[in-house]
């Protein structure tokens, strides 16, 4: 039939020509990030300075993440993700050795940067942005000192009914842990039924289980009064509203960091480590920071960053308090984790 | 004459019935209710990206700052080309591969055998999304196929196929097929019958299947999360990440360019198918 194969070449035609457009071209940088966690003058700057085209693609989780490079990488030179999932993908086979030692800026990385727990030889990763989760409370509705996770997890009268809780499972569970003085990551039934008993009892007070960022909005318009969130989403709440404090209980609180790392079928090697360079460099760490809200790796970024940025509470552990990092699970620990999580969730 | 009265009474009866039906009580309330549970999130969602405030739940006065905040950023402009050009490029793809399958399987429909093939066609409108996802994702994986938004191209055009196919096949098999034969007798080619005869006939069916096909793509989110490689982020994968992570009423301004995008779309729709689109006959009378 004339007219079907016409029709059939004009459809071919119209892919043919669409698809050869997503072909790499040289001097491309692709990024996979988090949304918005990338300033785009950031990324002009580092265009206009070594003629790198870089495009930006951003996703939700880290599971998203990992899935995506289990599945092939997508095409990706360049990954931000949480520290943990560096321990993951790297034993995987899913991100590759970059030796960022020998990048000219790395003189710059903060020395609690160097050689991590979760990458001991800093060969696979760099630091991008850190911070910690802890709660928040309303002082305008709750002004008593708080000092523990006892607040959080056993909320007094005025608070009931208005707490907020990070729905990530990781998350809830790391603060139950370290309010219990379980280890993280415990493989233990009976220290995580204490886990499961503490928070299907603090579970009658709690409001809502969400995001970070839908509970930092929460914070602000009054549905919650008291919520557990990452330090930067707590910042911007208090930038809002200056009544939110950020609590930095005894027992310590969670420390975590977002890293860049390099996926193993990378196409642009190079232009990854020059990226990474270019991060590392004070006054770009600054920028980053500024865009983001939140800490990052490198010494004597401080001079670029916002005066409010400086001095946000949020950013700087007080001397004497733990920060406990977020640690890797093991299978058996993650199964209990999805245990605790579907019983709490029903 | 006799046998006239009956039939005019009856149809007294269903008239009076119909009459009763559109007046039964509660109808009104529930339409309205209906109404305003469909439009109200619109209405306050609009609203809201007018908030002066940078929570998307408290208001604190008008401004126009967050679609100039939106307007400016080139993360949202690159997912918006690419949501429209991987629509393009799917809805155009799949409205030509429609067209000549609506051909076959109007013929074949006379034989029998056209139902066997249009269930296949139908496949993705029937298998839960997420399971064609993860089958694309596995083929593209196993022959290597990673051209970034070509991925997210193709994936999208044999998705949007069956949704551009009903329309164009419906409107085939609803039409007066003597009108080809007439072409043939007064010595047209296969070509002119098909040109000059079909194709301004199937037009409407045309348009609704481009449109469906190119709001199927426009939407899409499972499918393009599975599937986009480097620089195939779209407008809903865009939206989804926002939401996660910064939630500013950047969000509602970003929705209401989505919302008057798909008015005007179908609006330019609703007048190039004289209304017959959204089955409106009255326009085309």
């Amino acid at each position: 039939m004339r007219i079907s194969k016409i029709l059939t070449a004009l459809a071919a035609g119209t892919m043919l020509t669409a698809t050869t457009m997503a072909a790499q071209a040289e001097g491309k940088l692709n990024i996979y990030n988090w949304a918005g966690y990338t300033p785009p003058e950031l990324v002009e700057k580092f265009e206009k300075e070594t003629g790198i085209d870089v495009t930006i693609d951003t996703y939700d989780s880290n599971e998203t993440l990992l899935a995506k490079l289990k599945a092939g990488g997508g095409g990706y030179d360049i990954i931000v993700t949480a520290h943990t999932f560096i321990e993951v993908n790297a034993k995987e086979g899913l991100i590759q050795k970059f030796n960022p030692k020998d990048l000219p800026n790395y003189k710059y990385l903060d020395k609690k940067f160097v050689d991590p727990s979760w990458d001991p030889e800093s060969q696979y990763s760099l630091p991008y942005q850190w911070g910690t989760t802890s709660f928040a409370v309303d002082t305008a509705v709750y002004d008593k000192p708080i000092d523990s996770f006892e607040t959080l997890f056993n909320p007094p009268a005025e608070l009931a009914g208005k707490v907020g809780m990070l729905k990530g499972g990781s998350d809830l569970i790391a603060m139950a842990e370290l309010y219990l003085g379980v280890p993280l990551c415990s493989e233990d039934p009976a220290e995580m039924q204490k886990v499961l008993d503490l928070l299907l009892a603090q579970k009658q007070s709690v409001k809502v289980y969400a995001g970070a960022a839908a509970l930092r909005d929460q914070m602000v318009s009054g549905e919650i009064a008291m919520t557990s969130n990452y330090s930067g989403q707590v910042q911007r709440a208090r930038a809002e509203k200056k009544t939110v404090q950020y609590v930095y209980p005894k027992e310590g609180v969670i420390a975590w960091v977002d890293a860049l790392a390099i996926p193993a079928d990378a196409k642009n090697l190079e232009n990854a480590r020059k990226f990474a360079d270019f991060l590392l460099a004070p006054e770009n760490a600054g920028a980053l920071s500024n865009h983001a809200g939140y800490a990052n790796g490198s010494a004597g970024s401080e001079e670029f960053m916002k005066p409010e940025l400086i001095e946000a509470p949020e950013l700087h552990v007080p001397e004497g308090i733990k920060t406990e990092p977020m640690k890797t699970c093991s299978p058996a620990a993650n199964e209990l984790e999805a245990q605790i999580m579907t019983q709490l969730m029903q | 004459m006799n046998a006239a009265i009956p039939q005019s009474g009856s149809k007294r009866r269903a008239r009076t019935a119909d009459q009763s039906l559109n007046r039964f009580a509660g109808f009104g309330t529930i339409t309205v209710l209906l109404f305003a549970f469909l439009y109200l999130p619109i209405v306050i969602l609009v609203v809201f990206s007018f908030n002066a405030s940078n929570t998307i739940s408290v208001w604190e006065g008008f401004t126009f700052k967050w679609y100039w905040i939106a307007a400016q950023n080139t993360d949202l402009h690159k997912a918006a080309l690419n949501t429209l050009l991987i629509g393009g490029v799917a809805t155009v793809v799949s409205v030509l591969l429609a067209i000549p399958a609506a051909l076959v399987l109007s013929g074949r429909a006379e034989t029998g055998s056209g139902g066997k093939y249009l269930l296949i066609l139908s496949l993705p409108l029937m298998l839960p999304e997420i399971m064609i996802a993860i089958a694309t994702l596995i083929l593209f994986t196993t022959i290597g196929l990673n051209l970034g938004i070509g991925n997210v191209m193709i994936a999208h055009t044999v998705f949007c196929l069956p949704f551009a196919l009903m329309p164009i096949l419906a409107r085939l098999r609803g039409m007066d097929h003597r009108l080809s034969e007439a072409a043939y007798d007064l010595y047209a080619s296969r070509w002119q019958c098909f040109r000059l005869v079909v194709l301004p006939l199937l037009a409407p069916g045309i348009v609704t299947g481009a449109m469906l096909a190119f709001i199927v793509s426009f939407d899409n989110f499972i499918i393009t999360l599975m599937v986009s490689g480097a620089g195939g982020t779209t407008l809903p994968l865009y939206i989804y990440g926002l939401v996660k992570t910064q939630m500013t009423p950047e969000l509602n301004a970003i929705s209401t360019g989505v919302l008057l995008l798909s008015l005007a779309l179908l609006s330019t729709a609703f007048v190039l198918t004289k209304g017959r689109i959204l089955g409106v006959s009255g326009m085309s009378e």
